[in-house]
């Protein structure tokens, strides 16, 4: 499309380093999608034809896809994920935006001690206390269930100090106008304080839907039947049983799984972007 | 700011939606007992369970089984520990051979002993060798189910092709060496000529071949186990004959875990591997995958040693003691369906697992499965043709997928160049460590 | 969408300081209180329940030997930890993760800048690139695993293929104790990139425009301006970037379980894997407890540097 230029030395040169940048975003794009392409091209070939290691068939079809939505449960692993992760997701936006806010607008006695010791929290890894949430959930009787993947998850250190910021931003003004109009900290906190940090809720929702989504070893330790195992330890599963690969079949699976997330991917990308703009106008 | 309510709002609309079409599936079969049913087995294995399942539930209206895959042997047993006394426990589990002292122990099973008993159940119909594995003081602990031997499995049309002789059926070391050599200079090394998993099971196997017992007090079957042995002279020797193959070229390493095995199963079915050691459990795999001719010998022996035979591998079946008394009924009803003649003989056919059922033989599905392919017939006879003592009936000692763990690791070390004896020496090091721990920790005497 | 994370984190904010001043006197204290109890008190409670009492646990747990069924039993004070330090097999997975955490975040970085900086040009489809190159944010650890496998598989993978075409002495990359960590390494990098990317370039596309054309006039390079300007003024979000990398790399699982189970010869045998091995596949849980510990360790020294170099920025 560039050619059409009149050839003068200069934007010969111009040209030059315009091809070489397209080369350079061209092998990007070939390091950043090389293995999902080949994955998503295996997806389309006979098994047969990708354990004699072809990269060509000539049945390419979506007889993988088929086989894998009709012989494995992969979509009641993918309700199973957006249970898990919807439900994670509204209660860490509701809880972290209700902790931070009493850490921004309330004032009582250890506040300070209280944040210190939220923010502590983030220095604990999860992974490192499976053993006795384990026998927590258990006692509770939560193993093999939603609630088992949910409940440690409703709230988040993370979440609270980011939407702890978030509230710090908004104007002195609108607190103290909201006092002289005698607003309630319950009125105030869902009519003013979430609206404004909406951008901010966004975003943590986003970060815990996909963060609950990619869970994998808590899953794994406490789901023992397909009815609530998520779709990461699902593929886990389909993946291991079985016994010599049925490639084809398994990359369908994953691309089945990973082409929804993509999607959201790609269209919030433009929703959030918009929301940006929109939070940085007001 | 109403449209973000509407969002929410809408959200929850669609949670409240999705959330009873989880219960609906679930309620669908409410009028029958359920009996969930917990097994690891993969490929065709899983795929006859299921069938075994479907024909049970519809053989009859008052149970019905849900078959769940749990992961491999070494992760069910914890996750059938951890569970035993909540909602998530299964009725009915198979969990493997080496696990048994170690859920005996924990009192999670009635012993099948019970329901063989109060059903004047016929027990001598299934093979002895296999129920012995599985009993405590001629009580039956739980039911052998699928029972499998570690073989060598060859290409024999390759071998035909690159006019090599095949191995005898009952092979040393050196005969293997002589073929992998042969198989990997006649095809320019194209095709490679031997690998053995990076497998704890297997490395048992060597020792149970050369007569040596992994645990003392009898590898368990005379007292709680106080010491173990994993470098002896018997694991020496078939260290070395591998790393003797490792040095020549002739082996490739296809590491550990479910993945080395599809590695090397989908290599064999390409002709790119001559020879392996696994289970026979895969041999209706191997005959459906490829037109080549299956070969099939005995697991090798040392030289110059006779060999003492093999374990009887794989798992049995197991019925917890924390579901109703319908429940356990329920479960019985099916592990005596599994066990008849002919399940076991479709069993056979389907799997590799041998038949347990002694009228399973006449079968017309095994009867067939014999004329077509006679080496099938070929881990039977081995069992038939191994006296039975405690090196060659597995070990009875708590913690032995800690062992498969170390031993795994020492044939990883081994195999990338540690000196044997070093690797064996830090294997049965740790292992003996973790066993006192054990014995202290549950204060065993 | 997450570019607003580190926003968040590094921007000053004015509230801060007068957020004491916003609050209202001393006589609507008891009502506050009630609303400190709604406001508060479930995550409280969460935090209580899922984190904080199950590091004591862990901590008492790491003191004991563990019965068959996981209850503590023998205490033995700090024989674990002792036991932990002088078991090779331990120390050599400590090694692997220090080796694995610290290539994971070079590489990411540097990959993760490369492809910032290639998607800072104005050229026409680059949107088209700048999605494509955050596009692995949208994948999960079990397919990232599946591709990749596929890839490395020794039979039909394309590096198989592409060292068989060229009769270059073929990798079993995941069997082979000196390849597997890398693989594992390689995997975890591309999944990251997605992330990093779209961070670094959200920082570079802030920085003022005016900087640039000034350097341009007063004739420096690309490269110094790169090297002069770019990067330290990026530096707040590169640490930010690092610090989450870090952490998530000494937290790694997911790949270890589904592409190399800890092996070959427990080159790939990373720490929260060796927990969860000790603890739910051998039953020992006091190990898997003093290993926990060990690894809460060394999280907290990382979150807390994290912690003092923000501070400096933001207002707790």
């Amino acid at each position: 499309m560039e050619m059409s230029q009149p050839a003068t030395t200069g934007t010969n040169v111009a040209n030059a380093k315009k091809v070489g940048q397209y080369v350079l975003l061209l092998f990007l794009t070939f390091l950043v999608l090389g293995p999902f392409l080949l994955g998503l091209w295996t997806s389309l070939m006979p098994t047969a034809d990708i354990s004699k290691g072809a990269l060509w068939s000539s049945h390419i079809s979506l007889d993988n896809y088929v086989a894998a939505i009709t012989t494995t449960p992969i979509l009641r692993y993918l309700l199973n994920s957006l249970v898990i992760s919807t439900l994670t997701m509204l209660f860490q936006v509701l809880l972290c935006s209700m902790s931070a806010y009493a850490f921004v607008f309330l004032k009582f006695k250890y506040r300070k001690q209280l944040f210190m010791l939220f923010l502590m929290t983030m220095m604990l890894p999860f992974e490192a206390e499976v053993i006795p949430n384990f026998s927590t959930v258990r006692s509770l009787g939560l193993l093999n269930h939603y609630a088992a993947m949910v409940i440690p998850f409703l709230t988040a250190a993370f979440g609270t100090f980011m939407l702890r910021q978030a509230f710090m931003q908004m104007p002195v003004e609108l607190k103290e106008a909201a006092d002289v109009e005698g607003l309630s900290h319950w009125q105030f906190y869902w009519h003013l304080a979430l609206p404004y940090t909406k951008v901010s809720l966004m975003t943590l929702a986003a970060y815990s839907f996909l963060s609950s989504w990619n869970q994998y070893l808590w899953p794994m330790l406490t789901t023992f039947s397909d009815s609530f195992r998520p779709v990461q330890d699902g593929l886990r599963q389909l993946q291991g049983q079985e016994s010599f690969n049925n490639w084809g079949m398994i990359q369908a699976s994953a691309a089945i799984v990973v082409i929804p997330t993509l999607i959201i991917l790609f269209v919030g990308q433009h929703y959030f972007k918009a929301g940006l703009n929109e939070g940085a106008v007001k | 700011m109403a449209f973000t309510h509407k969002r929410w709002w809408f959200t929850l609309g669609m949670l409240l939606l999705i959330l009873p079409l989880g219960a609906c599936a679930r309620s669908e079969a409410a009028s029958r007992t359920r009996v969930v049913f917990w097994h690891e087995m993969t490929g065709p294995g899983q795929e006859q369970l299921k069938q075994f399942a479907k024909e049970f539930n519809a053989s009859q209206s008052k149970y019905r089984v849900e078959p769940q895959f749990e992961g491999n042997y070494n992760e069910a047993v914890q996750k059938i520990l951890h569970t035993h006394g909540t909602s998530a426990s299964p009725a009915v589990f198979q969990s493997m051979d080496v696990s048994t002292s170690q859920l005996y122990h924990a009192k999670v099973a009635t012993p099948m002993q019970h329901f063989i008993d109060a059903d004047h159940y016929d027990i001598n119909k299934i093979s002895p060798v296999a129920r012995a594995f599985y009993s405590q003081k001629d009580s039956q602990i739980s039911m052998p189910f699928n029972t499998s031997q570690p073989v060598l499995y060859y290409n024999a049309s390759l071998l035909k092709r690159l006019g090599i002789k095949a191995p005898p059926v009952d092979p040393s070391y050196s005969d293997i060496t002589r073929v992998a050599k042969a198989i990997s200079a006649k095809s320019h090394g194209k095709v490679k000529g031997l690998t053995v998993e990076e497998y704890g099971w297997l490395f048992e196997q060597f020792m149970a071949n050369s007569n040596e017992h992994l645990a003392n007090h009898e590898d368990g079957r005379t007292g709680i186990p106080t010491k173990v042995h994993l470098n002896t002279p018997g694991t020496q020797a078939a260290m070395k004959w591998v790393r003797e193959n490792i040095k020549a070229g002739d082996f490739i390493d296809y590491g550990a875990g479910s993945q080395a095995e599809s590695n090397e199963i989908a290599a064999f079915l390409a002709g790119k591997l001559g020879i392996f050691t696994q289970s026979s459990a895969y041999i209706s795999q191997l005959l459906a995958g490829t037109k080549d001719e299956l070969g099939i010998t005995y697991y090798p022996h040392q030289d110059g040693k006779p060999r003492n035979g093999v374990a009887v591998g794989g798992a049995s079946l197991w019925i917890s003691n924390d579901k109703p008394k319908a429940v356990q009924q329920g479960a019985w009803e099916f592990v005596k369906y599994v066990m008849t003649a002919k399940a076991q003989a479709q069993w056979q056919a389907a799997t590799g697992y041998l038949a347990l059922n002694k009228d399973s033989q006449t079968q017309p599905i095994l009867q067939k499965l014999y004329k077509q392919h006679p080496s099938a017939q070929v881990p039977s006879q081995q069992l038939a043709t191994i006296k039975a003592n405690t090196a060659n009936s597995g070990v009875f000692m708590e913690g032995v997928i800690q062992e498969r763990n170390l031993a795994q690791t020492a044939m990883a070390q081994i195999y990338n160049g540690t000196d044997i004896n070093k690797a064996l020496a830090v294997a049965e090091k740790g292992l003996n460590d973790s066993v006192a721990n054990t014995n202290r920790a549950n204060h065993y005497k | 969408m997450l570019q607003s994370l580190p926003r968040n984190s590094n921007s000053k904010d004015p509230g801060a300081q007068s957020a004491p001043v916003r609050l209202s006197t001393t006589a609507q204290w008891s009502k506050d209180n009630l609303y400190v109890a709604i406001f508060l008190g479930p995550s409280l409670l969460i935090l209580s329940v899922f984190v904080f009492w199950p590091m004591i646990k862990t901590l008492y747990l790491s003191l004991f030997l563990t019965d068959n069924l996981g209850h503590a039993s023998v205490f033995v004070g700090l024989n674990n930890y002792m036991s932990l330090f002088n078991n090779p097999a331990y120390l050599s997975s400590l090694g692997a993760t220090l080796m694995y955490v610290i290539a994971v975040s070079v590489l990411t970085i540097i990959l993760g800048m490369l492809l910032a900086v290639a998607a800072q040009q104005r050229l026409r489809g680059i949107r088209f690139f700048r999605t494509i190159f955050s596009s692995t944010m949208g994948i999960s650890v079990s397919v990232a695993a599946i591709f990749w496998l596929f890839a490395f598989n020794p039979s039909v993978g394309v590096f198989a293929q592409i060292s068989q075409a060229l009769h270059l002495p073929e990798i079993n990359w995941l069997a082979d104790p000196h390849f597997a960590l890398l693989a594992v390494i390689m995997t975890t990098v591309w999944m990251n990139l997605g992330f990093t990317f779209l961070i670094l370039f959200g920082a570079l596309q802030q920085l003022p425009a005016s900087l640039f054309e000034a350097a341009e006039i007063a004739g420096v390079g690309k490269t110094t301006q790169f090297f002069k300007i770019s990067l330290p003024l990026i530096s707040p979000t590169l640490f930010f970037v690092l610090i989450v990398t870090l952490i998530d790399a000494f937290k790694s699982f997911g790949l270890i379980d589904l592409m190399t189970v800890g092996g070959p010869n427990n080159a790939t045998n990373l720490l929260v894997y060796r927990v969860y091995q000790d603890a739910f596949l051998n039953g020992n849980y006091g190990l898997a407890s003093t290993e926990s510990v060990v690894l809460t360790a060394i999280i907290a020294v990382i979150t807390l540097i994290q912690f003092k170099l923000l501070g400096k920025r933001v207002n707790y």
